[in-house]
């Protein structure tokens, strides 16, 4: 089967083969391993010196280089040890290399900040990296959370699979302003417009480094990454072989406060890469997770508007129009004095008119339907899958082809406008890749279908409507209605009329769990929105064509030179559920083409000019800059300075959305169609937020244009103290304008527009661009420090500040004035080296947290994770790992509205771990 | 020295774990706020309160008869009481005796008749009568025409095949010209109790039994007036609500109707068919005597065909008010009301009422047609029936009669 598929990929690739001939006469054969634990050492460089011939170790460290002659001098290198030179003379005998570990900072390569390798000392911009040794040694249970340490960066965690890293503010559940690029491939689901985490990517064993970019990114990545790009890597199967095997075996929800009882939570994964010849390597992908998940259970009480809201005393039990945070079902709400009573009065029973007239002093009787809490209706399950697999072909030398396969499935929750339990998604990403050294030619598609997610709040609303509809004769709210006025005309207080009122319209309501229960909520959350479900159908795809070339050496005596281009295409196709895309899928197209110029000035000045065009179908094309120069003040001392500008388009549901959420409220989009669809010209659309403050306010629809983000940024990076201590600080500033946003609109229902149509009428949420601007700074500073005996200890700290925000203008900021890491660890101490730990520590400041789905303030979550790992003597690389994130079990929230998180705590087995 | 120095540091890491360890130790829960807590009122229930007041003595027998004690001191429920005074329950005992207990008859025997004669269902439908829902001070009954209505406590279904918890008898306190309950003067107000507030009435407040159709169609004086509503409805299904005798003789309606004597039923007969003979022949002595013969024929007159059913219709309803007016709720300088003609005709200025006031007590009160010269009066005799003549209370309205029929036009 290997031969068949190898023969394939040649054949399919023959057209652009040119296979080099080589005079390969002699092989040595050799073997290098750790000169401490005597382990063979995997993934390590071995290149023949002054010639571009190498080749890497395998997982016991072994290796063959074929050479023109002897004797050779080749270079033994990898992260993380000393370089060393070995010099071949005699072919026959087998080359053993002690490889000596070293600890040095600062010496890790990035490609992201320029899109060609440099030293991360001599990155122009900010950026962070993460390699697999730090994931090896980190803390975290999931490889993607390890991006939570890293300085300026926020987290706000829907779920247990589902967190969304930014930098630079603006964070949510859905971020549209940060980029995530795995193999180079936006890993966003098209449909949504935003990274669905790490739920379809790269298992654990497969990421070589993740590369974070704070700030704004577009001008090498495009539209998007106006706060940030994370780039994931992967392990090319040439350089990484072997079987890996990692399980981590976990327990959740213990402790007294604990949401569920203490429950198991599993993760395997596993990766089999294999070179199958110095032309052919393939590798395999797969990583299970299966727990249950973290719980929203915020019931506090809420003050729902159709922008912002609050949060507000009030309970079940004593508000009758409690709207908990966590609660769904209870957003139904109606005056019973207009709904029911006043018909009473009026014609039924006309001598209670004026007792009815009295009660509640004549205002609004406001009440809401009994809700159900999320652990009610969402799936406690989570499971995450991910399969992966790449077979790579060296076309020549210099030409590696790739055919690589990502494909993801699992529930998790997501919050957005309201909480989506996302159930049986699945994501697919296939790429083709040709990478030269000199260039690269990238094609790929994302597949996304949303499976059976659901709007957990539409779900339930209409599970209520199912079991006992509320506005018919004889439905929840007369039945409430009359039972309330009966109790208040024997005397009974205001409460404890509601009490009665709610107990005797509440018979008959399925009890959470029971058979009726989710037969019924089943066939609900199953039915397609379009037709009174909660079905979300989304099967939207992406198609991206890219490519870059780097002129430098072509052009290098001068200046270095990169230009690119892409061409992407989304097709929204949600069957009218989501999207306006009813009468077909709706395709969006978008094109762009960078250049980057840079010239080093007498090894002192680094300067970098590059510039990126990009046109969507729908709006006008943009220009963005970014100029940098790097000032080198001493050897492994920097400091750089950067203008740059970055912008996005509205994303597809801001331009296409078309989603009733219940009560005659609609999401909908900017794109002008949905004038004409919502009869604009006939029936006006007013200001809501005006109207409810009593004045008549027309709302005039204007096209959207895309948000956009100058910033200046300047920083510094050096290794002080005889290369023990790494300092890197930054500071930027930032104006956004033409800020994306929604504003919420409202059809008159009769004749005129009235007040009551805040009630009655259609209400339309529509992204706006705010005219307003807003401006952001901040600063980030990161100190790491070599101890002795190969302990480290780490601190950064930033600071992110929105300011001028207009009276009334929600921002959703999202981001505390501080936040602050500590970790203390080491990689390896104690006999034979075997022995590592590492605690971390974290502090995010407290903040008003906004969101579409609820907003509140948060305290100041201050969390602690820690491990500790044995490597296993005579065992290829296995470590096994104590491991616990939030080890002091301290419930958090990192968003309101979101999941609370508690502590996790592992132990993990790992076979050949590199 | 050497160790010195590693001991200083790996008790600074130690020291620094400890702190992480400390800090995380400590994050607050998100932002709670405080649910109000619901306590009992403090101090004396209404019954409680009741019994203490020496003037209520009698009235409180007759909670304790009616089995209401216990419900008035449930401080979960709120209640407004009207509480007639000693005098007011001797005057209902020598009523409801039917004068075998007159008044100065001692309190003892009086007592005793509460206690042990009066029928428990009597002793409870009054009491559930003069109780409303709520707390209502006397600062929010409106001094607005005609009363503010309200239903009471008493639900006469009870018992009852087709039993609606929230049919209620209505009361009809006022603010109007001093403190009333339905025609009754408050002798005093807002006597707080801890679930409620009392209100001291003059006399007993006695919920109505019967519907007005049951007195205009049994008044010998009403017989004209009956006569007027049966040919007004002619042609209307009597079942509904479009017929005067279902409004009459139903729970729902809630009018006054101004119930012209049979005199004056006759005196405009007089009137009219004298003018009409008069005018086509200019005979006074054939006018007078067909007049007399108009009248000679009784009621029945107006079921002929010299009268149209419009003209008999658009009479009766001038003569019925859309809402319950007590006299003591009629303004004291004469003011216009719409009547029910003015659901036909929105534009006709209705009827001028006023009344008189001698101390706390009405001693006239007139209604004037529009096209009527003079205003006729409300004969004052607010005793109950057969007698009385105004503020007659039923259950769906209110009778004054009068010696004029009211002319629209």
């Amino acid at each position: 089967m290997r031969k068949v598929t190898s023969y394939l990929v040649a054949f399919l690739l023959a057209n652009i083969i040119t296979i080099g001939a080589f005079a390969q006469n002699v092989t040595i054969n050799g073997n290098v391993r750790n000169s401490i634990t005597r382990e063979g050492s995997g993934a390590v460089s071995v290149l023949e010196k002054g010639i571009d011939n190498g080749t890497f170790t395998d997982d016991k460290g072994n290796f063959r280089l074929t050479v023109k002659k002897l004797p050779v001098t080749l270079l033994i290198s990898s992260v993380g040890y000393e370089l060393q030179e070995v010099t071949v003379s005699n072919a026959a005998n087998r080359v053993q290399v002690e490889f000596k570990p070293a600890s040095s900072l600062g010496q890790e390569v990035v490609v992201a900040a320029s899109r060609v390798p440099q030293k991360i000392l001599e990155s122009p911009v900010s950026i962070e990296r993460i390699s697999a040794a730090n994931i090896r040694n980190s803390p975290v249970a999931s490889y993607y959370d390890a991006v939570t340490s890293l300085k300026g960066v926020d987290v706000t965690t829907s779920s247990l699979t589902f967190k969304t890293p930014t930098t630079r503010g603006f964070n949510g559940s859905g971020n549209t302003r940060f980029n995530q690029l795995v193999d180079g491939m936006d890993n966003q689901a098209p449909g949504l417009n935003f990274s669905v985490a790490s739920i379809i990517g790269l298992s654990e064993l497969d990421v070589d480094n993740m590369e974070l970019l704070s700030g704004a990114s577009s001008a090498l990545y495009g539209a998007g990454g106006m706060n940030g790009t994370l780039l994931i890597s992967s392990k090319n199967p040439f350089k990484y072989q072997g079987l890996s095997v990692l399980i981590k075996e976990g327990i959740m929800h213990t402790g007294s406060t604990s949401q569920r009882p203490a429950s198991p939570y599993h993760n395997w994964t596993m990766r089999w890469g294999k070179k199958v010849s110095e032309k052919f390597a393939f590798k395999i992908n797969a990583e299970l997770l299966q727990a249950k998940d973290w719980q929203g259970r915020d019931y506090r009480n809420y003050a729902r508007a159709a922008t912002g809201g609050n949060v507000k005393a009030g309970t079940r039990a004593s508000d009758p129009n409690y709207d908990g945070i966590n609660v769904y079902g209870d957003e139904t709400t109606a005056d019973i004095r207009s709904a029911v009573l006043n018909t009473i009065g009026a014609t039924a029973a006309p001598f209670l008119k004026n007792f009815i007239d009295t009660l509640n002093s004549g205002a609004p009787i406001n009440v809401s339907r009994t809700g159900y809490n999320e652990n009610e209706v969402t799936n406690p399950n989570t499971v995450n899958f991910k399969l992966g697999a790449s077979l790579h072909y060296k076309v020549t030398k210099h030409t590696e082809a790739t055919f690589a396969a990502y494909w993801g499935t699992g529930n998790t929750v997501y919050t957005g406008s309201e909480r989506y339990s996302l159930k049986d998604f699945k994501m697919g990403q296939y790429k083709l890749e040709l990478n030269n050294r000199y260039w690269n030619l990238r094609a790929y598609t994302t597949q996304e279908n949303a499976g059976e997610s659901y709007n957990t709040t539409v779900a339930t609303r209409l599970f209520n409507e199912s079991w006992k509809p509320s506005a018919v004769a004889g439905g929840w709210y007369q039945q409430y209605s009359l039972a309330y006025l009966g109790a208040r005309l024997t005397g009974a207080t205001d409460a404890d009329a509601h009490t009665l009122a709610r107990s005797q319209a509440d018979v008959g309501r399925p009890v959470a769990g029971s058979a009726q229960f989710t037969q019924a909520y089943d066939s609900i959350r199953k039915k397609p929105i379009k037709t009174g479900g909660a079905l979300l159908l989304d099967k939207s795809d992406l198609y991206t064509l890219e490519g870059n070339y780097n002129m430098s050496h072509l052009t290098g005596k001068w200046v270095d030179l990169l230009i690119g281009g892409s061409y992407r295409q989304y097709v929204l196709n949600s069957e009218g559920t989501l999207f306006a895309d009813s009468l077909g899928p709706i395709k969006i197209s978008e094109y762009g083409a960078y250049m980057q110029l840079s010239r080093k000035i007498m090894d002192r000045l680094h300067l970098t000019v590059s510039g990126r065009y990009d046109k969507n179908e729908n709006f006008k094309g943009r220009i963005t800059p970014r100029a940098t120069a790097l000032i080198k003040i001493k050897e492994n001392n920097n400091f750089r300075i950067s203008y740059q500008t970055a912008y996005r388009f509205p994303s597809n549901q801001q331009q296409f959305i078309n989603l009733g959420i219940g009560s005659n409220v609609f999401l909908i989009g900017g794109n002008p169609g949905f004038r004409e669809f919502y009869n604009f010209a006939g029936k006006p659309t007013y200001d809501f937020d005006a109207l409810r403050a009593g004045s008549v306010v027309a709302f005039n629809p204007q096209n959207l244009k895309p948000e956009s983000l100058s910033s200046f940024e300047a920083g510094f990076k050096g290794l002080m103290l005889q290369g023990k201590l790494l300092v890197d600080v930054y500071g930027y500033f930032g104006t956004y304008k033409d800020f994306l946003g929604r504003k919420v609109t409202v059809q008159q229902s009769g004749a005129a527009i009235a007040l009551s149509d805040t009630l009655n009428g259609r209400r339309l949420s529509i992204p706006v661009n705010s005219t307003d601007k807003v401006k952001t700074y901040g600063f980030g500073l990161s100190l790491d420090y070599r101890l002795p005996l190969n302990f480290t200890i780490g601190a950064n700290v930033a600071s992110d500040i929105l300011t001028d925000v207009p009276t009334n203008f929600v921002a959703y900021f999202n981001a505390p004035k501080y936040k602050a890491n500590v970790n203390l660890g080491n990689s390896g101490f104690g006999p034979g080296k075997r022995l590592g730990f590492n605690v971390a520590y974290r502090y995010q400041g407290a903040f008003l947290f906004q969101g579409d789905f609820a907003t509140g303030n948060l305290p100041v979550v201050q969390t602690l994770d820690a491990q500790v790992s044995l490597k296993l003597p005579k065992a290829n690389k296995s470590i096994i790992k104590l491991g616990a994130t939030n080890l002091l079990n301290q419930y958090y929230y990192n968003a309101i509205g979101n999941a609370q998180v508690g502590g996790l705590y592992y132990v993990s087995f790992g076979y050949n771990i590199y | 020295m050497k160790y010195i120095a590693k001991r200083i540091k790996i008790h600074f890491l130690l020291a620094i774990t400890a702190m992480m360890f400390i800090l995380s130790s400590c994050n607050k829960d998100l932002e709670q706020f405080a649910t109000p807590v619901v306590t009992a009122p403090a101090g004396p229930a209404l019954g409680e309160t009741i019994a203490t007041i020496a003037d209520d003595s009698l009235y409180y027998r007759m909670i304790v008869r009616a089995g209401m004690l216990s419900a008035i001191n449930n401080k979960a429920n709120t209640f407004t009481m009207f509480v007639p005074n000693n005098a007011a329950m001797r005057q209902f005992v020598a009523f409801a005796s039917g004068g075998a207990i007159p008044v100065g008859t001692p309190d003892a025997i009086v007592s005793g008749f509460i206690a042990n004669v009066l029928p428990v269902a009597n002793a409870a439908g009054i009491v559930n009568y003069n109780m409303m829902a709520q707390s209502i001070k006397t600062a929010s009954i409106p001094n607005t025409f005609p009363n503010f209505f309200y239903p009471t406590n008493l639900n006469p279904t009870a018992g009852t095949p087709g039993f609606n918890p929230l049919v209620r008898l209505l009361t009809f306190p006022s603010t109007r010209n001093g403190n009333w309950v339905n025609n009754i003067p408050l002798l005093a107000t807002n006597l707080m109790a801890a679930n409620g507030v009392i209100h001291t009435a003059a006399a007993m407040p006695a919920p109505p039994t019967k519907v007005l159709a049951q007195r205009i169609f049994a008044d010998p004086d009403m017989t004209y007036l009956a006569a007027a509503i049966q040919r007004a409805d002619s042609g209307v299904a009597p079942t509904t609500s479009a017929s005067l005798v279902w409004v009459l003789s139903n729970f729902g309606p809630n009018i006054t109707v101004f119930a012209p004597s049979n005199a004056a039923f006759q005196n405009l007969v007089f009137g009219l068919v004298y003018q009409q003979v008069f005018a086509a022949t200019g005979n006074a002595a054939l006018a007078t005597a067909t007049a007399n013969g108009a009248v000679a024929a009784g009621p029945a007159f107006l079921n002929t065909n010299n009268v149209s059913t419009q003209l008999v219709k658009g009479i009766v309803v001038y003569h019925i008010l859309g809402n319950r007016a007590f006299t003591n709720n009629f303004p004291t300088t004469a003011t216009s009301y719409p009547t029910l003609l003015n659901s036909a005709i929105p534009t006709h200025p209705g009827v001028s009422l006023t009344c008189t006031f001698t101390g706390p007590f009405i001693s006239a009160a007139t209604v004037k047609g529009a096209a009527n010269p003079t205003a006729s009066n409300i004969a004052i005799n607010p005793t109950p029936e057969p007698n009385g003549t105004s503020d007659q209370f039923f259950v769906n309205g209110v009778i004054h009669k009068i010696n004029q029929v009211l002319l629209p036009q």
